[in-house]
């Protein structure tokens, strides 16, 4: 890992991706520093649209913006909660953010999926998530 | 008619469920799934990281065409429930800090409630109930501050068909 980055520090996109809502939180790589915070709210004003791929899109591109002017040359991603319309893995609302992230010059590292599993003494079979 | 009444833990199904019981004066065929997953051995091993059985999908799917057929009118009962055929999906939701500490005082370890909690802000079981079954067939219902009575008759009327069918209508992200 550290060979393929030699310069330039790494962060981590934190994505959480609710059925009505999109936040993606840039950490440093250890995850104590906050450097740069959007969610849907922010970019898209109307409710039922604060989960749509166009709103994840654009928040992606501030956030990216304004890490990369800290000096930020790629990040690891991390993806919580299926999203809005949840066709996929990653849900739909994720994927817009990782493209429009690589669009806008950052590199992308790994990308893990950590959405959190209900569980009470049972919970659902290894493969059955998204 | 099959009715599966889901959401993540410590929503407060098995207690909502329990009064729709008596109030239904025991006519309602409940199932609670878990419990079925545990006595029926329909499981495949066990996640070390959160002491829960992996529920066997295919095994449970078969044993409830075979005890909760949708002809009769059956609640099956767990946040497993909306993995399953039903004509409705109910999801019971709340606020994840409540549901923290609803889990906590219930007596679970600390990492079951906070996963939790990081679940229902994430909207995963409303998800994939929608997805599974469509807008069309889920009713959700915020406990947060009622009581397991207007929980419960909430439920009913739900199951009734007295209410109308929604999704979406609470948004807990700002918990996170
Ligand atoms: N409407 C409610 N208001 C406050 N506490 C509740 C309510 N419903 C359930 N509880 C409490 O919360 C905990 C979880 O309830 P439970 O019915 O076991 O949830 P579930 O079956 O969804 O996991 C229990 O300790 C229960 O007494
Ligand atoms: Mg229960």
């Amino acid at each position: 890992m550290s060979q393929q980055e030699p310069e330039g520090r790494w962060a981590i996109a934190h994505v959480h991706a609710s059925f009505n809502n999109t936040i993606i939180t840039i950490t440093d790589e250890t995850g104590a520093e906050t450097l740069a915070k959007s969610s849907g709210g922010t970019v898209v004003k109307q409710n039922r649209d604060e989960a749509s791929p166009y709103a994840a899109m654009q928040m992606a591109e501030t956030v990216a913006e304004d890490i990369l002017a800290q000096g930020i040359e790629g990040v690891h991603v991390r993806v919580r909660g299926p999203g809005g319309n949840l066709q996929k893995n990653p849900g739909p609302g994720a994927q817009a953010t990782i493209r429009a992230l690589a669009r806008a010059g950052l590199e992308i590292g790994r990308i893990e999926d950590v959405t959190p599993i209900p569980h009470d003494g049972t919970r659902p079979p290894k493969n059955s998530g998204f | 008619m099959r009715v599966a009444v889901t959401g993540t833990p410590g929503t407060g199904k098995t207690t909502a469920v329990e009064r729709l019981d008596t109030r239904a004066g025991g006519h309602a065929h409940v199932v609670h799934l878990n419990d079925v997953i545990r006595e029926e051995g329909l499981h495949d091993g066990e996640d070390p990281d959160r002491a829960s059985l992996y529920a066997d999908f295919e095994a449970l799917g078969e044993w409830l065409d075979e005890h909760a057929p949708g002809d009769d009118a059956v609640v099956v009962e767990s946040h497993l429930a909306h993995h399953f055929d039903a004509d409705r999906v109910v999801v019971l939701r709340c606020h994840p800090e409540t549901l923290e500490s609803r889990l906590r005082e219930r007596g679970e370890p600390t990492e079951t409630a906070r996963e939790n909690a990081e679940a229902e802000a994430l909207d995963v079981i409303l998800g994939e109930a929608v997805q599974r079954h469509g807008a069309d067939a889920v009713y959700e219902i915020d406990t947060t501050d009622r009581s397991p009575d207007e929980v419960a008759e909430e439920v009913r009327a739900a199951v009734a068909g007295e209410r109308a069918p929604s999704a979406g209508t609470v948004d807990f992200t700002g918990w996170l």
